[in-house]
């Protein structure tokens, strides 16, 4: 049976006076898939997020919820003169949880920050601010998790960890939506992206995106030179190219086209050094989406 | 209610951890208190002239020796207990002071420090958060008018006539005290506070605010000229204004809390 999908947006537009800055954005999130949005700046990724967070209204569409949100802003929000462990505690009694200080206790083992809890905000650094915001985020165990650009300006090791903590809560199997400029994080963690530029530019899975643009290819490296070996794969394969000892063949789908390749090319007495997908950077992908958006 | 208790239980830490927002509160309760004592006992003590002596304070003297409050007292104790409660109202701009600058933050300054979205993505309605808004502000200036006002007790206790401190248990001063400051004091913050949701910027939320200080000053002066004597009933009256209207800027602070335009058009 099919599992019911945790958010359904539905032709999401929002105007702001005459400015139209989400045009028709319709998407669904899936519990335990990490969705990736995004955007230029100025694209309406935060008002997307705003409106799925019902802190503002679409002037068009309708989004539906199957569970608690919980919103991580841009900025991590918090109250620069309390104590870690009150900004959660202040939190946890907005969301009218049950037991309050045993939520606050279990986030801050969670996100291992308990021995931080009694220094002020103010002291905290951006990454551990962002962490305590993503666990104040997290504290009434939120089935939805909006990320609005999560890792914007953490040092690589914050972000890091703040990917892995984005991880944790897909094998927690919540679903989790976020906005970022950053596509190397995007590559890492994101089941599926949007695309967004008011309206949706384009929605995929990576794999597909990469492949609709620019094909996939494999890429044969070979232990001699290659170009002897081009023709052993043709007909079967119509675009191959040789360049010194590597091979590189258009395919359909690199799993399924990998296994029968290497196996003509060893059978044509070729020695296998190694056998890749020749994937176009994401970034291209997104930058190659934008151009061809232009008007 | 557990929601506005939380978002108070924050809006008291915050005040705890930066007491400073209240020196202007402190300033003028030490104003409030050492004013009176100046006029009703250093300046005669100082002088050597008695208030009962001075034609300035004769027909002062006529109204007041006519209450029963004061009838009890000698000529001297009886101008000192209408300095003493004519001062009095000075008290309630105690907390409007203090709060003042708190509460034109209430808003603008969560805008500012960008904590206002966080707060907006959490169940809390936008009553329990101007509630506790309020009330963050309120409370604390209570607290310093009350602690103001037995300061002012125990320096009449000591310092002036026998039998003056027991005018400032009656009726009148403590309804102006414990009813009319308070009920000022919430109107004041809850303009602050309705302004505060509107303008980007805290000064503009002071200012109007610190309107609520010019019908003060005018019953003050009317009470000083001997035009208006500020009796029980009439602070009642003027006590049932200012709820009525607490409860209609309350109603008008709801409307105007705009939260889409707070998120999407503040920078």
């Amino acid at each position: 049976m099919a599992v019911p999908p945790a958010l359904v947006a539905s032709h999401l537009t929002r105007r702001f006076d005459t400015r139209v800055a989400v045009d028709d954005v319709s998407l669904e999130l899936a519990p335990g898939e990490i969705f990736a949005l995004l955007g230029p700046n100025g694209a309406g990724k935060t008002t997307t997020l705003r409106m799925l967070a019902g802190l503002i209204k679409p002037s068009a569409g309708s989004v539906a919820v199957h569970g608690r949100i919980g919103f991580l802003t841009e900025a991590p929000g918090l109250w620069d003169r309390l104590t870690v462990e009150r900004n959660l505690m202040v939190h946890a009694r907005l969301h009218g949880l049950d037991n309050p200080a045993r939520a606050v206790d279990e986030a801050l083992d969670l996100f291992d920050i308990g021995a931080r809890k009694r220094d002020r905000a103010a002291q905290l650094s951006k990454g551990l601010k962002q962490r305590v915001a993503l666990a104040r985020s997290l504290l009434h165990r939120p089935d939805i998790v909006l990320l609005d650009e999560p890792t914007s300006g953490l040092d690589p090791e914050s972000a890091r960890d703040v990917r892995e903590l984005i991880l944790r809560l897909r094998s927690e199997r919540r679903a989790v939506l976020i906005s970022t400029h950053n596509l190397d994080e995007v590559e890492r963690v994101a089941d599926r992206v949007a695309v967004l530029r008011a309206r949706l530019v384009a929605l995929d899975t990576p794999a597909a995106l990469r492949a609709r643009l620019f094909g996939s290819r494999v890429l044969v490296r070979l232990a001699s030179p290659a170009a002897p070996f081009a023709d052993v794969l043709k007909p079967a394969c119509t675009d191959v190219r040789a360049d010194d000892r590597t091979l590189s063949i258009a395919v359909n789908d690199v799993e399924g086209a990998a296994p029968g390749i290497v196996r003509a090319l060893v059978q044509a007495g070729a020695e296998v050094v190694s056998v890749v997908a020749d994937q176009a950077p994401l970034e291209e992908v997104y930058l190659r989406l934008l151009d061809e958006e232009k008007p | 209610m557990s929601r506005i208790a939380a978002l108070l239980g924050k809006e008291l830490a915050d005040l705890r951890s930066n007491p400073a927002v209240f020196i202007p509160a402190i300033i003028t309760g030490v104003i409030s208190i050492v004013m009176p004592f100046a006029i009703a006992i250093a300046v005669p003590y100082f002088s050597g002239e008695r208030l009962a002596d001075s034609s300035d304070f004769k027909i002062a003297l006529e109204i007041y020796r006519d209450q029963p409050a004061t009838r009890s007292l000698d000529p001297e104790g009886a101008i000192q207990a209408m300095i003493f409660q004519q001062f009095l109202i000075m008290l309630v701009l105690t907390p409007v002071a203090g709060a003042m600058s708190v509460a034109a933050y209430a808003v603008v300054g969560e805008k500012q420090a960008r904590t206002l979205e966080p707060l907006l993505a959490t169940p809390i309605t936008t009553f329990e958060l101007l509630a506790a808004k309020v009330l963050g502000a309120l409370l604390p200036g209570i607290a310093l008018a009350t602690a103001c006002f037995a300061l002012y007790v125990g320096g009449v206790m000591l310092f002036a006539h026998p039998g003056v401190y027991r005018t400032l248990f009656f009726p009148r001063a403590l309804l102006t005290i414990f009813l009319l400051g308070p009920l000022a004091s919430l109107a004041a913050l809850q303009m602050a506070v309705c302004v505060s949701s509107r303008v980007n910027d805290a000064r503009s939320a002071q200012q109007i605010g610190a309107l609520i200080i010019l019908p003060i000053s005018v019953l003050l002066v009317a009470e000083f000229t001997n035009n208006l004597q500020l009796t029980s009933r009439l602070v009642l009256l003027i006590s049932s204004g200012l709820a009525a209207l607490n409860v209609a800027l309350m109603a008008v602070g709801i409307r105007l809390f705009d939260r889409e335009s707070i998120l999407t058009r503040w920078k």
